[in-house]
């Protein structure tokens, strides 16, 4: 649906244009805006949607850095500073950046969380880049050629809906994970993928129809360069906002299983190893939970924000209309 | 009607089918195999031999698949859905025994949540750009982000640790409970924690739904006709709203049914869903499998259940 | 039920309404400053491309605007009454009984959840003291009276199950079910097939004779105009362009505008081989030239059209908002006049607001 008006606003632009250089003695002032100056301009109008870019990057920065400064602060335990205070400097006047203390290990937290922050973000757009993959791939399919191939993969598809999502994945990363990173991306990917799929689908669907698409099929050319190059443009934007979507939900599905010990094992740092770690000293210090917490949820807001922004900014039918 | 509904029955076969082979698919490409448990220096290998005949691990594939498939058909038998690997109980009982439970939980949670976003949804859309719509709005935001198992856990400190009001875990306590005040009592920050993430997610649609009926040609009739903007709202607008909240409430019995997993594993509710984790955690296959059932009958039961009350309630849908 | 008819003075006057949004690329003028009147069983014919602001002044008199949109100013009076004064209750009595009003769309105006005859009972128990059991005869009667068969049947049914021309008799049997003295039809034939606008327009007219009741009706198809109006405004970017009875308009059109439009028209009694169009596109309400807004696009455009233009008094109640002189000839100051003498020009020759 997104695409078809896409086309149609282009076309309005294109138009626009013309009829503004045609009135050549007078030049129409109304501001002539290409598609992506209108998208970046409405993205901008979006405050939250800034604030959740911005936080993103924050936090991948936070997660890239700070482990790189530390080095191998996040894991190494310190046995004479259990639930040490937050310090900067260590009593040599050595530079530790544990601002939030230590942990029941020695562990300096605030590296470890940066740590942590890392991984999932890393799961989550690992896991995101199958689902999208794999979405893109049976989505275009089924949308393209249609008929029984269709029917079969939507019925798979309905068989996916039906599991029970955060369960299997627990079942695959127990029965062949043990702590494995990529068993936990794979777990997640592949069984999160329906949604990417059925909005690809449901663009191409309507794409098939449109003229520029049957013009280019009646000029000849060749399915995969129809996929690519007409049909799948248009589709990308309903795509980018699943995405940036689905990053929030795999960290989130990843910190669940790490929390429930089906993810990553204890000695490993995400978000969710750490509030796995910090239920078990609920009573002393409480505020290890807080951290990865908050983390967590400013990643999830931030990307919800990004990708309703997003989705704002790139549905070109959300000009400011007039009767 | 009927016929609508035998069709649909009928459709959803092979989709329970195909949800049979997906997790039947998963038990047996995992690595290892369910007598592994047994094995030991002091075990023979003839007795291994006759566990896994016992369990029809000797045969085929395909053929483990029809007679397993089979026999979890006949689910009026005691046996029907095999013996817990662990503790050898019935899992149908073990499953109708956690039941309770989970319906307990997942239905208090359910009208918490319907008794609370429906009016607040209506009044943020009513009253769109009002403080009461920014708190609302803001609220349903931010309860949407909380990762439903992240609230459960602050929860239970907040509310076990720090104020020391409500119990720790489980449902009864330990010496002299049991009775609905002391199970109430239980229930509070589970429900809770279930609840406030379907609030939030539940009165955002009813707000959208709302705005986006309030904002409808035959919305400016009603105005024209001269009806009071009381009248207009709450029957010509919220009657078209609510249909399509009907399909939250298909999309939430499957969750209903086979229990809040991570949730009732936190506050170590004794329902299916800390069942089914702890049978994944012991590879209690025959457990497992039919937990993955269940949630797949509860998928197309709900989606079956929303599509029948929408043409209840849309006179323009005829089966 | 129906509002007083006074005598002497006319049913409905618009004294400079301005009507404007606000939105976040600025304030669009939908209606800027018009005024007009409707007689007791007159007809009005309201035209002009889309984005005119014909729809935004019919919903300006029935104050059913909505943010980001605001009346700003002027009157709305109905029988010398000021509609825009009166509080948001009494406003509801005025409407739906004193005036109704129909909607382009048929297929989307009436509620789908409701019966058919449920909606017209409805607007009469709403505006009378009838019970239940009274309004739904008085709706089936209604029904009747649009010409809808077998109607007891009808009014049971939910509007999905009738069609488009039959659901549009619905709309205009609710909007008459109170009997009142104005009926704004915003487009009402615009959404169906040619043989129902005929039948619908039809009904309409004979409609007007038995309830002696004025009608205000927004459409962009001269043709409609040409057979219902007695007279016309026609509006361009939210003000009125030119105002006159209808045989003036379609006889002696004055504003290059008007002249477009019934040059756009295809007739029988002139053999041409191609239709004219009116060049360009309606500006955008954003971004109006400055003076006349119509110079753009008018084929007889002058230096002197920068100024606004004045509202010229034709006679016989025709004004035209043009530097065109009643004949058609460049004005007396000149064509290439600039500045303030051209204003005071324009100024002088304005007329003021009936």
């Amino acid at each position: 649906m997104v695409s078809r008006a896409d086309v149609s606003a282009v076309e309005i632009e294109r138009r626009r244009r013309e009829e503004a250089e045609a009135e050549s003695e007078e030049i129409d002032r109304t501001p002539v805006r290409s598609y992506w100056q209108l998208v970046r301009r409405r993205f901008r109008q979006h405050r939250l949607a800034v604030f959740g870019a911005i936080a993103l990057v924050v936090l991948a920065l936070y997660g890239i850095v700070v482990p790189i400064v530390t080095g191998g602060a996040w894991h190494q335990t310190h046995l004479f500073l259990p639930e040490a205070p937050p310090e900067l400097f260590d009593k040599d006047g050595n530079f530790t950046f544990a601002i939030l203390g230590y942990n029941e290990t020695g562990q300096n937290l605030f590296a470890r969380l940066a740590k942590a922050t890392q991984t999932s973000l890393e799961i989550g757009l690992a896991a995101v880049l199958i689902i999208v993959t794999i979405g893109i791939f049976i989505g275009s399919i089924a949308g393209y050629v249609g008929g029984w191939l269709d029917n079969l993969m939507m019925r798979f598809v309905d068989v996916m809906l039906s599991l029970p999502a955060l369960f299997v994945i627990l079942m695959i990363t127990a029965f062949f994970g043990g702590g494995n990173v990529w068993v936990v991306i794979l777990a997640i990917g592949i069984t999160g993928w329906t949604t990417a799929a059925r909005l690809v689908r449901a663009e191409f669907l309507s794409l098939r129809e449109v003229d520029y698409v049957q013009a280019a099929r009646a000029l000849g050319a060749s399915p995969r360069r129809i996929i690519i190059r007409h049909m799948l443009p248009p589709a990308l934007a309903p795509i980018v906002v699943a995405a940036t979507l689905g990053i929030a939900d795999s960290v989130v599905v990843e910190s669940a299983l790490s929390f429930l010990g089906f993810g990553l094992g204890s000695q490993e740092a995400s978000l969710g190893t750490m509030l796995e770690n910090a239920q078990n000293y609920f009573f002393s210090g409480p505020l290890k939970v807080v951290y990865p917490g908050v983390v967590l949820i400013l990643i999830v807001l931030s990307a919800s924000f990004l990708g309703d922004g997003l989705r704002d900014a790139l549905d070109p039918r959300q000009r400011i209309e007039t009767k | 009607m009927g016929s609508y509904i035998i069709r649909r029955l009928i459709q959803a076969i092979p989709i329970l089918f195909g949800v049979a082979i997906v997790s039947f698919a998963i038990v047996q490409l995992s690595p290892g195999s369910p007598i592994d448990r047994f094995r030991g220096a002091n075990v023979k290998p003839e007795t291994l031999a006759n566990l896994a005949r016992l369990y029809g691990l000797d045969q085929p594939i395909p053929q483990q698949f029809v007679s397993w498939i089979t026999t979890f058909l006949q689910f009026w038998r005691k046996e029907a859905w095999g013996f817990s690997l662990v503790d050898g109980r019935p899992v149908r009982d073990v499953i109708f025994q956690r039941m309770p439970a989970t319906l307990l939980l997942g239905g208090v949670a359910l009208g918490l949540t319907i008794i609370v976003a429906v009016p607040i949804g209506i009044l943020a859309a009513v009253k769109q750009y009002s403080w009461a719509d920014k708190i609302i709005t803001t609220f349903a935001t931010v309860g949407y982000s909380i990762p439903s198992f992240l609230l459960g856990i602050y929860l239970l400190y907040l509310g076990g640790v720090v104020l020391h009001a409500f119990p720790l875990f489980g449902m009864r306590s330990l010496v002299g409970g049991g009775s609905p005040l002391d199970i109430a009592h239980h229930m509070v920050l589970p429900v809770l924690s279930l609840a406030i993430q379907q609030i939030a997610g539940w009165s955002r649609y009813v707000r959208a739904k709302m705005l986006e009926v309030l904002n409808q040609d035959y919305v400016r009739t009603a105005k024209a006709k001269g009806l009071s903007s009381n009248r207009v709202t709450y029957k010509h607008a919220l009657r078209n709203a609510l249909i399509p909240v009907i399909t939250l409430f298909g999309l939430t019995l499957p969750g209903l049914l086979s229990g809040a997993v991570i949730t009732e594993t936190i506050f170590s509710w004794p329902g299916l869903g800390q069942l089914g984790v702890i049978s994944v955690a012991q590879r209690d296959y025959p457990l497992v499998l039919a937990f993955v059932m269940i949630g797949g009958f509860g998928v197309v039961a709900g989606n079956l259940l929303a599509d029948v009350l929408y043409g209840v309630a849309d006179p323009r849908i005829k089966y | 039920m129906t509002g007083t008819r006074a005598g002497a003075g006319p049913l409905l006057e618009i004294r400079s309404l301005k009507t404007y949004f606000f939105t976040q690329d600025g304030t669009v003028k939908a209606v800027d400053d018009i005024s007009f009147q409707i007689a007791h069983g007159q007809t009005l014919g309201v035209v002009g491309e889309s984005g005119c602001g014909k729809s935004i002044t019919s919903l300006s008199v029935m104050r059913l605007i909505d943010r980001p949109g605001k009346i700003v100013d002027g009157q709305v009076l109905l029988n010398g009454v000021d509609l825009l004064t009166k509080s948001d209750d009494d406003m509801r009595d005025v409407r739906g009984d004193q005036m109704s009003m129909i909607f382009q769309e048929p297929m989307t105006s009436l509620n789908p959840v409701f019966t058919c005859g449920d909606q017209i009972a409805e607007a009469v128990q709403q505006h009378s003291t009838m019970g239940r059991r009274e309004a739904w005869e008085r709706a089936v009667e209604m029904l009747r009276l649009v010409g809808i068969p077998d109607a007891k049947r009808r009014a049971t049914e939910h509007p999905h199950e009738l069609s488009g021309g039959m659901r549009q008799r619905v709309m205009i049997a609710m909007a008459l079910s109170t009997d009142p003295d104005l009926l704004i039809a915003d487009e009402p034939t615009t959404a169906l097939d040619v043989t129902i606008q005929a039948q619908i327009l039809e009904l309409m007219r004979s409609l007007r004779e038995k309830n002696r009741m004025a009608i205000m009706l927004i459409t962009h198809d001269l043709g409609v105009v040409a057979e219902m109006a007695d007279e016309v405004v026609v509006m361009y970017a939210g003000k009125i362009v030119e105002r006159g009875d209808v045989k003036t308009i379609f006889g002696a059109p004055h504003h290059p505008y008007t002249q477009g439009l019934l040059r756009s028209i295809p007739r029988l009694d002139a053999r041409v081989d191609r239709l004219e169009v009116i060049k360009g596109t309606v500006p955008s309400p954003l971004n109006l030239p400055t003076g006349c807004l119509f110079k753009r696009r008018c084929p007889q455009r002058m230096a002197i059209c920068d100024v606004a233009p004045p509202v010229r008094d034709l006679g016989r109640d025709h004004v035209s908002r043009c530097w065109l002189t009643p004949e058609g000839e460049p004005p007396e100051v000149g064509a290439e006049t600039k500045g303030a003498e051209a204003e005071e020009a324009a100024e002088a020759l304005t007329v003021g607001a009936r």
